[in-house]
């Protein structure tokens, strides 16, 4: 049974004056890793559908996974109680009307066949060609949304996800790379692993550095870490009105070198597409900044009525389990820049530091943008335009706003970087990024060196 | 549940498994949130299904199917088998010995969450709210939890084990903003509040309404207080942000399974070694940590772990040396000591982890202001608001909500966007008084994220408030 026949069957089942139901279905694979043999096999079939009832202006939610007749009767007899128990909401901007979703790619016949024999091959298959012992994953998946609503909303899409992690790691010396995509051919686990292997033999004897504040470079998935870190804080609807955002006091404001521009874009087929919200509302593509100047952020219809003047919904409704979060820009894409490399960058820089992976990230202050966090996995100096001798990790604590405002330059080439880590139902995410060259990174400590 | 375990693990068996175990698992898990006066979260989630553990040839397999029937038991058990033949390992593995487990827990309670309306808890959460309210705070928010979870083990040595557990919390947040700044109050922990594997007696106990004026007083006020100044100094830790403390920089460098590297790739790996067990000095004899999931109250007290061991009471660090980890039947077995005990699954669709039970700063003796009636110049820190920690848990970073300056042993002004940070056995070896038992708080978090494909932990942490010499304030 399909996903919107079942999200049907749900909303048949019913008890309210309107409802919508979502369900989302996973079918996945995992060969985790570690010292080059596979250690957390995981496979994952589940189906979960959610039912929004509303009965006398007052909205109640429920879900499981039972989905025969009984579980679904049982499922709408919850939400219907919990709408009988909760406070009408004034807030509430009813059930969304239909609308034709966008076509979007996303799906990939290969990357849906893919099976555990496969998933245990191409994690070998990464494991063979590393000369260091490898840590990481191979993965993937086929998920399925569908959105159906007595309003009229009936849309549902199927994605598919593959991903790849490769930490080549010894004593001493570790390195790290990944690739992300919706196609099986997106993936080539081996290179992976020889690009983590080749980063991890220049990190042996790494030293120290003195605090304070650098040129740097950080390539795609530092930079991208950080980018989601600052963004999900400063780019949603939900942070705006509460004047916690970033973003508060300043749209409309050149607030970023003009070389910096950004969209949360679902439609995009370089990304993870997706064709619409968990409400069924079509995805829109949102410029956040464009060229330096700070342009808006990313709503959904209970923000857009809360906030007036004119906002509507961008399609960024989120599940109900993170409404408190309000809408979020998961489909984020960085215009890319001039430069041919992250080397190219590096001759930029001159004298500074080069970043490959961030890990630990946690905002100090929302509205200044502040994040901390350590560096891994391949953290060096630059040295006459050269990426040189290695470091240890360096605790940093940087303003976003200032780094992203004093940048040194952009790649043109922009990787696909994953952000999904895989709690709960699966949603494959991620972030398209170049490499980025900043005068402005401020290191606060040091931590442990390279390696296991 | 438990015919279905038996089944999926013959299944297993007959597939060519060596060692086969099954989890049933059913949940119910409840959130009620408001924020500024309307509701904003009425989650009310169940789940069920079965996962299915196997052992062949030295590899692990793990697969699960969420069909509470037997051909979801077979189809599991076979997916299993499958997966662990098509990713070979090098090695054996072994289990560490443990006589097969038999028995029942049940989480002791007085009033079942579920038999409360979710029109009660709507009306608490509004009434903590409005208790909030100050002309600064711009979003006030109050949330209760519930969750129900029955849980059955088998496996192929001859456990069977049934166990139903029961978790509440609660907490408040006031948000204010004025003039360019934002600062945050929360109440009893942030980032949630705090659980309790009690009833509903648990939330009650917060008193979330009573506290409510002054998180609310707090946040505004903290509009207007100075920066706190960078240097070297005295801290005073409450006892929250102790918990954490004790959480990212003792509970994840223990488990051996990190150590081992398992969770390299994703989470880290640790400072301690296997061979430092007995003679790493971790802290200053002050330093006492205790791994119970025993602790009534606790997130992780059980009658049995993942793997059927034997709930248990073991030191961790012992006078400031290193005295446990925390263990897998797996790696005690590697390791040649002990019989794990740690071992936890965040749901039916996830293999069971090495995790935190219940993790605890053992007390000291005396009163927080006895602590800080000995720090002529330092600062006294609350709440946490940010965290960051390295890789093998070395450096960390960790902002508070609030802190008061001490001067000449008393609480002086108060000061925003406190921040500290340090190496870990050095920062523990700075801790020269923990408060005593009085001052001794049980913390429960629900957010201990670690494993590929993620997996959410609920673990408690008991600590009182501590003081440390010569730490790093500020990050400037």
């Amino acid at each position: 049974m399909s996903a919107l026949d079942l999200a049907a069957r749900a909303l048949r089942a019913a008890e309210g004056d309107e409802a919508q139901a979502l369900v989302q279905s996973e079918r996945s694979g995992m060969a985790r890793f570690a010292g080059s043999e596979v250690h957390q096999p995981t496979l994952i079939e589940n189906e979960v559908v959610e039912l929004q009832v509303v009965r006398d202006g007052r909205l109640g939610i429920a879900s499981g996974n039972r989905t025969d007749d009984d579980g679904l009767r049982v499922l709408a007899a919850r939400a219907a109680e919990a709408a009988d128990s909760a406070p009408a909401d004034p807030d509430f901007p009813g059930l969304a009307a239909p609308a034709d979703a966008p076509t979007v790619e996303g799906y990939d016949e290969q990357a849906a066949e893919l099976g555990a024999e496969d998933q245990a091959r191409l994690a070998a298959a990464a494991i063979d060609a590393s000369d260091l012992d490898l840590y990481g994953f191979f993965t993937s998946g086929v998920t399925e949304v569908a959105v159906t609503s007595t309003a009229g909303v009936a849309v549902s899409q199927e994605l598919t996800d593959v991903a790849v992690l490769a930490l080549a790691a010894v004593d001493g010396a570790s390195g790290y790379a990944e690739q992300t995509g919706w196609r099986a051919a997106d993936v080539d686990p081996a290179a992976a692993a020889r690009e983590a292997a080749e980063k991890a033999g220049l990190t042996r004897g790494a030293s120290e550095l003195e605090p304070g504040s650098y040129a740097a470079v950080l390539e795609a998935p530092a930079f991208a870490e950080l980018l989601a870190y600052f963004s999900y804080d400063a780019f949603g609807a939900l942070g705006l009105i509460e004047e916690r955002s970033f973003a508060f006091d300043k749209l409309e404001q050149q607030v970023f070198d003009e070389r910096f521009s950004l969209a949360d874009d679902a439609l995009d087929p370089r990304g993870l597409p997706k064709a619409f919200d968990f409400e069924g509302v079509p995805k829109q593509r949102v410029q956040l900044v464009d060229n330096g100047v700070l342009q808006g952020v990313v709503w959904d219809r209970v923000t857009a009525m809360r906030a007036g003047d004119g906002h509507e919904t961008t399609g960024h409704a989120p599940p109900s389990s993170i409404r408190h979060w309000g809408p979020l820009p998961f489909a984020l894409s960085v215009g890319g820049g001039e430069a041919d490399s992250p080397e190219q960058l590096a001759e930029a820089v001159g004298d500074g530091i080069y970043v490959t992976r961030l890990h630990y990230l946690s905002v100090v202050d929302p509205r200044e943008g502040i994040v901390t966090g350590m560096t891994r996995d391949g953290t060096f100096r630059i040295r006459g335009g050269k990426v040189a001798d290695p470091l240890v990790n360096l605790r940093f604590t940087v303003s976003v706003p200032q780094l992203l405002a004093e940048l040194h330059g952009l790649t043109r080439e922009r990787v696909l970087v994953n952000q999904n880590a895989y709690y709960d139902d699966r949603y494959p995410t991620g972030l398209l990024s170049p490499a980025l060259a900043t005068a402005r990174f401020d290191v606060t400590g040091t931590g442990s060196g390279p390696g296991v | 549940m438990r015919e279905l375990c038996e089944q999926a693990v013959t299944a297993a068996l007959g597939a060519g498994a060596d060692y086969a175990d099954a989890r049933v698992v059913v949940r119910r898990a409840q959130v009620v949130g408001t924020r500024n006066g309307r509701v904003e979260r009425l989650d009310d989630a169940e789940t069920e299904g079965i996962g299915v553990r196997v052992l062949v040839g030295g590899a692990w397999g793990f697969a699960c199917d969420r069909r509470l029937d037997n051909a979801g038991a077979e189809a599991a058990a076979a997916k299993a088998v499958a997966f662990a033949k098509a990713a070979p390992g090098g090695h054996s593995r072994e289990l560490a010995s443990v006589a097969p487990a038999r028995g029942e827990f049940r989480t002791p309670v007085e009033r079942d969450p579920f038999d409360v309306s979710v029109a009660d808890k709507v009306a608490l959460c509004l009434r903590a709210e409005e208790a909030l309210a100050h002309e600064d705070v711009k979003v006030t928010s109050a949330s209760v939890r519930a969750q129900k979870e029955h849980k059955v083990f088998v496996s192929s040595e001859g456990a069977s084990v049934e166990q139903e557990f029961v978790e509440c919390g609660g907490g408040i947040d006031a948000l204010a903003a004025r003039d360019g700044v934002t600062q945050i109050r929360s109440y009893p922990s942030a980032h949630g509040g705090s659980s309790s594997q009690a009833g509903w007696e648990y939330v009650e106990g917060l008193g979330l309404e009573r506290e409510a004026p002054r998180v609310g007083e707090q946040a505004a006020a903290l509009l207007r207080a100075d920066a706190c100044p960078s240097g070297i100094t005295t801290v005073v830790i409450d006892a929250e942000q102790m918990a954490l403390q004790v959480h990212e920089s003792v509970g994840h460098p223990t488990e051996l399974d990190r150590i081992y590297g398992t969770e390299a790739a994703y989470a880290g790996t640790s400072f301690v070694k296997p061979g430092d067990l007995g003679s790493l000095r971790y802290g200053s004899e002050h330093m006492n940590i205790t791994a119970d999931s025993t602790t009534p109250g606790g997130l992780g007290t059980f009658g049995f772990d993942d793997e059927g061991v034997a709930a248990a009471r073991e030191p961790v660090v012992g006078g400031g040396i290193l005295s446990g980890f925390l263990t897998s039947r797996e790696t005690a077995a590697r390791i040649g000591s002990g019989s794990g005990g740690s071992m936890r699954a965040d749901s039916w669709s996830r293999m069971p982890l090495v995790r935190m039970t219940n993790l605890h700063l053992e007390p000291g003796e005396g009163s927080l202001d006895e602590l800080i009636a000995g720090v002529d110049e330092g600062v006294f820190l609350q709440t946490n608001k940010s965290w960051s920690i390295d890789d093998k848990r070395l450096n960390f970073q960790f902002g508070t909500q609030i802190a008061w300056e001490i001067k000449g042993g008393r609480l002086g002004r108060m000061l925003r966007d406190a921040t500290y940070t340090g190496q870990t056995p050095v920062f523990w070896g700075s801790l020269d008084a923990v408060a005593g038992p009085d001052e001794w708080k049980l913390h429960g978090l629900t957010n201990c994220g670690k494993g590929q494909p993620g997996q959410h932990a609920h673990v408690s942490h008991g600590a009182s408030p501590a003081r440390l010499r010569n730490v790093q304030v500020g990050f400037k």
